[in-house]
């Protein structure tokens, strides 16, 4: 058994301590919001806050986060209201939407560190996170103006 | 759910005996013929009430609208929501839903993707009875560009009958004349009276009444939405990660399953030689050959079936394919293009004669692309059930109903067992592109379920079997020849096009017969610079066989032939000293939709101004899907050799626009897809099994290298074209051209470069690439 906080809660997992954190999420406390794309920390859809800092889960094992705090998309704000959750809807990014947790969490952890990013901040914070359907130019967008309205 | 009811068998049966009326409701264009007869009569469960196929209202005036196209990010689910809530006079707000329909109404086929008519114009005994056939067939498929030129009309038609229906339910509450009652955000008013009804309180009265034929369909100067961008409907919940893809169905007693297939494609599985091995590993259920074929591990979650596939061992038999490898599958391109017999597909004028009377010399170019994968971010899945009882169910995020069913149909054969009845849910999917029309997972995970009865199989694919053993975009040339004229435009132009038929190779793995290779037009469409004026014109193709499946990929001979024709048109621009924006304002002297999207972009982008050394604009436009697009690419390469696509300008006549924003982003996405095609990826073979495996080996274009893109809607006041693919189709072309405005060096193979070669190929100051 493997004892974490997940999204303010604390969970007792029963899985082997070299699963994935990333299937740890999806399968065993079937938070499905976190997301499965290449399982070799390639295109940071499986994005989630450990102690607030953002990881691929996927190649993150069950031992690695035993006593610590994960943050998943389910616990990004309790309604939605989080600033990017807001400002993804203002600027209509998802488009299949499969990525965008990994976005969102990704882009969370940079304005929790870099209230105001630059633009090339931004590109270089964002740069490992793929999206399939070319939602790019609106996630710069949507971060800007998250650090605006803020 | 009652599927065939009084009414329509009604209709039926009276067109069948011969009422003229009736043959002209059930084969025209009205309500009744194109949403009430293939659809289903209104009835009342619970508190909902359900007027039509398309349009449930429940009594607090929720209402749902059924939209049986897949959802796959390109926002239909709003755009057809918008078209039902404009005529049925509701606002626009989270009142709300869609939902994908799983009965497969014969109104929900997709027949305008074989037809080929518009459902407004549609009508005549050929358009009857393929609607008929399709209907029956359950043929529902989302792909094509298609779904809003298909059920823009019907929806519409949807909405206003139910709004009809409504009235009538109100007039007859209220006891006054229908003809003193208006409608307005959801409630039938009575303005003498001040009396008001919402349509929650009216639709269970209002389901049972008849259906007019023709309602009346707001005019144009009264829309409220169409033509005004809405928020997706699809989007509050994908920012907080709740939507249920695929991957994320959850069935009780749930089990997991991962797969290998062959790495040289088409290979038989001779032996697992550790079976009773990973028999034993903890968590693990099963190990099963699937049609000989494929190797699956189940077990109690998909992590352990993963690790226990890692552990197979499998032995594969020989195959033809064992050898192959990239270059040799580049030499039958080429040697295809050698054919002396190719299909025949367009022959206008006299092309040979033209050349060979020509004093010029002849212009000849040949071009390459390879094969491309789709790369999905959700990885493909399936998840099937077959109950002890005989029924089955499957949970997939699927382009096709219909290639669900066969699938689930396929893999329960293979296991032995005829399913009493087969539900199909199309979830929500991540991305597609074409790759999810075909019934593989399903058939599989299907196959697997019959072996764990009573309990629902998900099968998940790993990103390296996505990306190792798909099926692909077909590798394809062309040798394109053409002469000038005094004026030196073409007087004529001949393109022989190589490539392996998506067509052939699609059927023969999803349908029960198969229209071969010749003819299939998806391998030249593109190709024939229809709309260009050229006195002389010939396409024709090749068929290249091989041992590598091919599917249908996100706009598909498109993808390649307008990359090989808008560079050809270029180069023949430049052998005629002519600047190629002016040179194609010539070629389309009687296209004006064209010119006028061609002069857009041209303006965007400012054509003609100087540009700094080492950089380039180029510009190519294509008809597909019944719109038009251009785009001027504006690419930079830097001293290291390395090519950046800066910006891209984007003009598109996509006729009627339903959701501007959501065409935009189409336009958005749809260059990102084609930047990573045309700068970055490729499938390429050695041994006969593809190198490539995930996203390190298969790159797409990332955020640091995204182009900023600005997108211009030309409103030409045509019924809607097609929006999905069009964003894609010119951007190679264009960024070829830049290429050779950068560089002064033409580049006719894709991916357009290596950092190396481009290196070697700049080699002089770049002038500015117009003096218009």
């Amino acid at each position: 058994m493997t004892a974490f906080t997940i999204n303010g809660r604390v969970v007792d997992v029963d899985a082997a301590q070299d699963t994935p954190l990333l299937w740890v999420i999806r399968e065993h406390l079937q938070l499905t919001g976190t997301k499965f794309g290449c399982g070799i920390a390639q295109c940071g859809a499986c994005t989630v806050h450990i102690d607030g800092a953002p990881t691929r889960s996927c190649v993150t094992w069950l031992e690695d986060v035993a006593g610590r705090e994960v943050t998943t998309i389910e616990g990004l704000s309790p309604d939605a209201s989080h600033p990017l959750q807001k400002a993804w809807i203002d600027e209509q990014v998802p488009q299949c939407g499969y990525c965008q947790s990994g976005q969102l969490m990704q882009a969370a952890a940079l304005l929790e560190s870099n209230p105001n990013p630059t633009r090339e901040q931004i590109i270089e914070h964002m740069d490992g996170n793929i999206c399939r359907c070319g939602t790019y130019v609106r996630v710069i967008s949507a971060i800007q103006r998250a650090a605006r309205e803020a | 759910m009652p599927l065939l009811l009084s009414r329509r068998a009604f209709l039926l049966t009276g067109a069948a005996l011969g009422g003229t009326a009736l043959v002209a409701a059930v084969g025209g264009v009205g309500y009744l013929a194109l949403v009430d007869v293939d659809g289903l009569d209104g009835y009342v469960d619970g508190d909902r009430a359900v007027l039509n196929a398309f349009l449930t209202i429940h009594e607090d005036g929720r209402v749902v609208v059924n939209v049986p196209r897949t959802e796959m990010g390109q926002g239909i689910h709003t755009g057809l929501a918008m078209v039902v809530a404009e005529e049925l006079d509701i606002p626009f707000d989270d009142r709300i839903s869609v939902e994908f329909p799983v009965e497969p109404l014969p109104a929900y086929a997709s027949w305008f993707n074989v037809l080929q008519q518009r459902p407004e114009e549609a009508s005549g005994p050929v358009v009857w009875i393929g609607r008929r056939v399709l209907g029956l067939l359950g043929f529902i498929a989302t792909g094509a560009s298609a779904s809003t030129m298909a059920l823009w009309y019907p929806m519409r038609l949807a909405g206003a009958a139910a709004r009809q229906m409504l009235l009538a339910a109100g007039a007859a509450r209220l006891g006054v004349p229908v003809n003193q009652l208006t409608t307005a955000d959801g409630f039938v008013r009575h303005e003498a009276s001040g009396q008001s009804l919402s349509y929650g309180e009216l639709a269970r009265e209002a389901s049972v009444l008849p259906p007019p034929n023709d309602p009346p369909l707001k005019p144009a100067s009264d829309w409220r939405l169409i033509g005004r961008s809405q928020p997706r409907v699809d989007l509050p919940a994908k920012i907080r990660g709740e939507p249920v893809f695929g991957m994320d169905v959850v069935q009780p007693g749930l089990l997991y399953a991962s797969i290998r297939h062959a790495p040289v494609f088409g290979a038989q599985v001779a032996r697992v030689v550790n079976e009773a091995e990973v028999r034993t590993v903890a968590g693990v259920r099963d190990v099963a050959i699937i049609d000989g074929r494929q190797v699956a591990v189940v077990a109690e979650s998909w992590w352990r079936a993963e690790q226990a596939a890692q552990r197979l061992d499998i032995e594969w038999a020989q195959t033809d394919g064992d050898g192959i490898n990239s270059a040799e599958m580049s030499a039958r391109l080429q040697a295809a293009l050698g054919s002396d017999a190719p299909y025949e597909n367009i022959n206008d004028g006299d092309v040979e004669a033209s050349i060979a009377n020509s004093s010029m010399s002849v212009i000849e170019k040949t071009y390459e692309v390879p094969f491309l994968t789709h790369a999905c971010m959700e990885p493909m899945n399936a998840t099937v059930i077959v109950r002890e009882d005989g029924t089955a169910e499957a949970w997939v995020p699927s382009q096709s109903p219909l290639g669900v069913r066969t699938g689930v149909q396929r893999g329960t054969e293979w296991g032995s067992v005829e399913p009493t009845s087969i539900t199909c849910n199309i979830t929500m999917n991540g991305g597609a592109f074409g790759r999810r029309g075909d019934l593989d997972v399903a058939a599989q995970a299907a196959f697997l379920a019959t072996r764990h009865r009573g309990r629902p199989v998900k099968l998940i694919w790993s990103r390296e079997e996505d990306v190792g053993r798909g099926l692909y975009r077909s590798h394809a040339a062309a040798r394109l020849r053409a002469v000038l004229g005094p004026d030196g435009l073409p007087s004529a132009y001949d393109a022989l096009v190589a490539a392996q038929s998506v067509i052939e190779s699609v059927a023969g793995r999803n349908l029960p017969f198969n229209p071969g290779p010749d003819g299939d037009r998806l391998t030249v469409e593109g190709g024939d610079k229809l709309h260009y004026a050229i006195p002389n014109r010939r396409i024709r193709s090749q068929h290249v066989a091989s041992h590598v499946p091919i599917g249908l990929w996100r706009s598909n001979g498109f993808s390649f032939n307008t990359f090989f024709t808008e560079s050809f048109i270029d180069e023949c621009a430049l052998a005629a000293g002519r600047d190629p924006l002016d040179y194609r304002r010539a070629l389309l002297r009687n296209s004006p939709r064209h010119l006028t999207v061609l002069n857009r972009v041209a303006e965007m982008a400012g054509w003609g101004s100087a540009m700094a050394p080492g950089r380039g604009r180029g510009i190519a436009i294509e008809e597909c899907y019944r719109s038009v697009v251009a785009q001027v690419a504006e690419v930079t390469v830097g001293e290291d050799g390395v090519v950046t696509v800066d910006r891209v300008f984007c003009a598109i006549d996509v006729g009627m626009v339903i959701n501007p924003d959501a065409v935009i982003a189409q336009m958005e996405g749809g260059i990102a897809f084609g930047v990573t095609a045309a700068l970055m990826s490729s499938i390429t073979l050695e041994s006969g099994a593809v190198v490539e495996s995930n996203f390190h080996d298969f790159p797409m274009l990332r955020l640091a290298n995204a182009p900023e893109i600005e997108v211009t809607i030309v409103d030409s006041g045509l019924p809607p074209g097609g929006a999905g693919e069009p964003g894609i189709v010119p951007i190679a072309g264009a960024i070829a051209n830049a290429l050779q405005a950068a560089t002064g060096r033409r580049i006719r193979s894709l991916p357009l470069t290596t950092t190396e070669t481009i290196a070697e190929r700049r080699t002089r100051t770049v002038l500015p690439t117009s003096a218009v």
